[in-house]
């Protein structure tokens, strides 16, 4: 399961898992997004190809707008799978 | 610990449950959790988006030992389709010119130690294994 909280400064964060059976709520979500975005990944536990599509997407978009996707709190986990991904390059990436 | 699964994203959740009870019951080493989990959702998702004539469920088997899982795919009457032969994905990209094709199997064949495909009697079975020897 995954969830999405809006937190006090802004930032969006995930929290459970982001698979291709939630891929496509998380993409709703984001496609509201508007300007710079940080999402936390504190509480994510786990990232598949799609979540990663997700993100990629957004981030795109974002970026034809003048502004990206900045992830932060990212697990070694998931900084592996952005590591094999090549993800690591394309997104401002903080570990925790 | 054998399970049959609907050809649905919605199975996910179970899939979940069956590795977390495997993983539990044989004390397997969490450090490999998610790497297997990945490997098995992005190789049952690929048996759904692209064996799209089939209406049999989906066998997984999940075997282990306190070193590493051994895990096998079975998709019952379906074409031949081998998703380990190498395909492009050019991980040096930038974002604009990135797309998510593919990316699955990539990951697969980067962060499990085998991977192996048979086709037979119209059965495609994919194994795998992280941290232990392969299934024979």
């Amino acid at each position: 399961m995954l969830e999405i909280e809006r937190l006090d400064d802004g930032d969006i964060k995930l929290i459970g898992r982001l698979d291709a059976a939630q891929a496509d709520a998380a993409q709703k979500y984001l496609d509201g997004v508007d300007g710079p975005c940080t999402l936390d990944l504190a509480d994510l536990e786990y990232i598949s190809s799609a979540g990663l599509g997700v993100l990629l997407k957004t981030h795109k978009r974002l970026m034809s707008q003048s502004s990206a996707l900045r992830l932060v709190h990212v697990s070694s986990h998931l900084a592996d799978i952005f590591k094999f991904s090549g993800f690591d390059k394309l997104f401002q990436i903080e570990t925790s | 610990m054998i399970r049959h699964f609907k050809r649905s994203f919605s199975e996910l959740d179970a899939i979940v449950t069956m590795t977390e009870a495997v993983f539990n019951e044989k004390a397997i080493d969490p450090s490999i959790r998610f790497v297997v989990d990945l490997a098995i959702e992005e190789l049952f998702t690929n048996m759904v988006k692209y064996n799209t004539g089939a209406d049999h469920d989906i066998e997984i088997e999940i075997t282990g030992s306190p070193t590493g899982a051994q895990v096998s795919l079975r998709d019952f009457d379906v074409d031949r389709f081998d998703p380990t032969q190498p395909r492009d994905v050019d991980i040096e990209a930038s974002a604009g010119a990135r797309t998510p094709g593919g990316l699955g199997i990539f990951l697969v064949m980067k962060m499990v130690d085998s991977v192996s495909y048979e086709y037979q009697d119209r059965t495609s079975t994919i194994r795998f294994s992280k941290g232990v020897e392969p299934l024979a």
